[in-house]
């Protein structure tokens, strides 16, 4: 699993995970959610397209980070999703609060 | 030609680094159910491996709390059209039908393992010295799902 965090402006910020998320992978994950939770962002759109597998601690990671967001009065988009993990967050009805319509091409710096 | 019956047995340290191991060997099992590979091959064994990789998880965070020497043996058991993981560890012990459904409006970040593995395999688990939980599929059951590709009801 590797993921990329960019700015698209101020206050809006992609985080795009690939790969396999799961009980292995996600603690590097979660060092990242809490960073991102913290810098209280207005908008943060979490780019699953090229997310291949996932299992129910990583949606459990993304749900926290979703709540986070949300709680400090932030929006939170998925989108991307496909295959198994669109069967993940169907099954989990997570596809009625949290996945988006496709995001639009980031012409973010990546860091 | 339909593949012969197949048997494989796995032995490994209750370890998530495992995790990889013993998903691409219930990956490679599922080629033995079926030479086929149509869409209904495929979400039988995404979700064989959904399921799997569910329990696998469970055995190393809760039955052994990351206890790294605990033993883990798995044995696969294929023949056409039809899989059955046994998973035994030597653990502490849990009786599935007593996790409660997650509450969906929620929005819970956890105890959805059990969750899926219900609505994607056949369970079946003894408690005991070791703990026995047995996962079951038929190809037929992915094949009268597909469409909810998920295994929903």
């Amino acid at each position: 699993m590797t993921f990329t965090v960019s700015t698209i402006n101020a206050g809006v910020i992609r985080l795009a995970i690939e790969g396999e998320l799961d009980a292995v992978t996600v603690p590097d994950l979660r060092k990242e959610i809490d960073r991102l939770a913290t810098s209280s962002p207005k908008r943060v759109e979490i780019d699953l397209s090229s997310l291949r597998m996932v299992d129910s601690s990583g949606v459990g990671a993304i749900v926290s980070l979703y709540k986070r967001v949300r709680g400090a009065g932030g929006e939170v988009v998925v989108a991307g999703l496909r295959d198994q993990p669109l069967a993940i967050f169907r099954l989990l009805r997570l596809d009625r609060v949290m996945i988006g319509a496709d995001l639009p091409v980031p012409s973010a710096n990546s860091r | 030609m339909m593949p012969e019956p197949a048997l494989i047995k796995i032995q490994m340290l209750g370890r998530l680094q495992h995790r990889d191991l013993v998903l691409r060997s219930v990956a490679a099992a599922c080629k033995l159910v079926n030479a086929r590979s149509d869409n209904a091959w495929n979400d039988f064994r995404t979700q064989v491996v959904t399921a799997v990789g569910e329990a696998f998880n469970n055995v190393v965070l809760h039955s052994y709390e990351g206890q790294d020497e605990g033993i883990v043996e798995i044995e696969i058991q294929t023949r056409p059209d039809h899989i059955c993981i046994e998973l035994r560890d030597w653990g502490a012990s849990f009786d599935p039908d007593a996790v409660p459904l997650p509450d969906f409006d929620s929005l819970p970040e956890s105890g959805l393992g059990i969750f899926i593995i219900k609505t994607l395999m056949d369970i079946q688990y003894t408690p005991g010295r070791p703990n026995v939980l047995t996962l079951s599929k038929s190809l037929a059951s992915s094949a009268k799902e597909h469409g909810t590709v998920d295994g929903e009801q």
